[in-house]
């Protein structure tokens, strides 16, 4: 699914995003708040759905190569979050669901 | 068998360039305390006291005529001799180095007389300075600490994209989430521009990201270093304490000693160590309480696709 699908069905509102995002293809869906596990995970393609509204899960993400990063819950996310998203080409996206419900839409999107 | 002649370490060839570069006047202490030919030795010891030195350059117009050290300061009070003039307990023939001379020069005066300070003379052998063992200490460390500064610098400024050489130094501070990453971004980009595969860069991010996480969130503050070649990355972390008690605990997937706000950080999960070591080819962690702790992570380059996970 792209990118722009995905915002539509969550209903996300767009932090940042590098030209051409809304066509960025999403082939898999991590969610976590622990930096730690997304760390461990060995994903082409991946979006990941944080709380965590920090500039480390900003930073965590662009380490192991996603190019999404969706904050769920609400939260707000600070100038420096956007600054570093800009600097690692990272679409950053924000919705009101929380991950639980953003991983169920998504998977509802997906007929799984 | 003929035993091959041992290289030097370019380090010790860095050092042996660097002290026959400097010039002892750009080593020596410049403002020397100094007393005349009627002063008495009671008037040196107090110098000596008030000053926290161990010798003193007697000086007849701006000429070294003789040196008071502190074995000379406790004969003379052996002898209850303190009234006495420098001149009946100065040692007069004073060997002194000019201070256009390297500073090689300096240390093969060090090691060919015992002496320990050398008055330092300009070419109208007026007396300029003062050379101890300590000022060509603290002047190798500035210099070798410049030179590794322009050092980073060169490879700042020279980036060639064909070229896979890198060594890079970061230093990191306690707590400082803010930085803690920019040095993992920086090498990742460094190798993305250079073509590494996708899992190839993985791999190395999150190793050298671990590392660079641990030493903000647990250690005292240290460094990490990259160097890199066509063949392999090498990731070393080095800080400055406290030391991990039970290593191969941390080793362990779960283990963790990380306080509240680590947590709060998304880290301290007991995972890092465990995930450096899954990700490198290579890996060895040496730590002493009190002391400090060292990580080497290697990841070869040369890998087949199927070999990388």
């Amino acid at each position: 699914m792209t990118l722009m699908q995905i915002a539509d069905v969550l209903e996300a509102e767009l932090a940042y995003g590098p030209k051409g995002w809304q066509k960025v293809s999403v082939e898999s869906v991590f969610s976590s708040d622990l930096m730690s596990d997304v760390l461990m995970s060995d994903r082409e393609g991946m979006l990941l759905i944080t709380s965590l509204s920090t500039e480390q899960s900003i930073r965590s993400a662009g380490i192991v190569g996603s190019e999404v990063v969706l904050i769920a819950n609400h939260k707000t996310v600070t100038e420096g979050m956007i600054q570093l998203a800009k600097e690692l080409d990272i679409t950053l996206l924000l919705t009101k669901f929380p991950k639980y419900e953003s991983c169920i839409r998504l998977g509802r999107f997906l007929g799984l | 068998m003929d035993p091959k002649p041992k290289e030097p370490l370019p380090s010790s060839l860095r050092v042996q360039e660097l002290i026959c570069g400097l010039k002892i006047r750009e080593v020596m202490t410049p403002n020397v305390i100094t007393v005349s030919r009627t002063c008495t030795m009671r008037d040196v010891q107090t110098l000596m006291k008030e000053n926290s030195i161990t010798g003193v350059p007697v000086v007849d117009n701006s000429r070294v005529v003789g040196i008071i050290s502190m074995n000379d300061i406790m004969n003379a009070l052996e002898k209850g001799a303190m009234k006495d003039a420098v001149t009946h307990w100065m040692m007069g023939e004073v060997q002194t180095l000019a201070e256009d001379m390297p500073l090689s020069f300096a240390i093969s005066a060090f090691n060919k007389f015992s002496f320990r300070r050398f008055p330092v003379v300009n070419k109208k052998n007026e007396l300029v300075g003062i050379l101890t063992f300590r000022n060509i200490n603290l002047a190798l460390i500035r210099e070798l600490s410049r030179q590794l500064r322009e050092m980073e610098c060169q490879h700042e400024a020279s980036i060639d994209l064909d070229s896979l050489e890198l060594v890079k130094v970061y230093p990191l501070h306690r707590y400082d989430f803010e930085n803690g990453g920019k040095a993992s971004s920086e090498i990742k980009k460094f190798l993305k521009e250079r073509g590494l595969s996708a899992k190839l860069l993985r791999r190395i991010a999150v190793a050298s990201y671990e590392l660079e996480i641990n030493l903000v969130a647990h250690s005292t503050g240290g460094m990490l270093s990259f160097d890199i070649n066509k063949e392999r990355v090498k990731i070393s972390s080095h800080d400055r304490g406290p030391g991990i008690v039970d290593v191969e605990q941390a080793l362990t997937e779960g283990f963790s000693t990380a306080n509240e706000w680590i947590r709060s950080q998304g880290f301290g999960a007991g995972m890092g160590l465990p995930n450096v070591k899954r990700v490198s080819d290579e890996f060895a962690i040496q730590s002493t309480v009190g002391m400090g702790t060292m990580v080497n992570a290697i990841i070869y380059l040369n890998v087949k696709e199927e070999n990388e996970d």
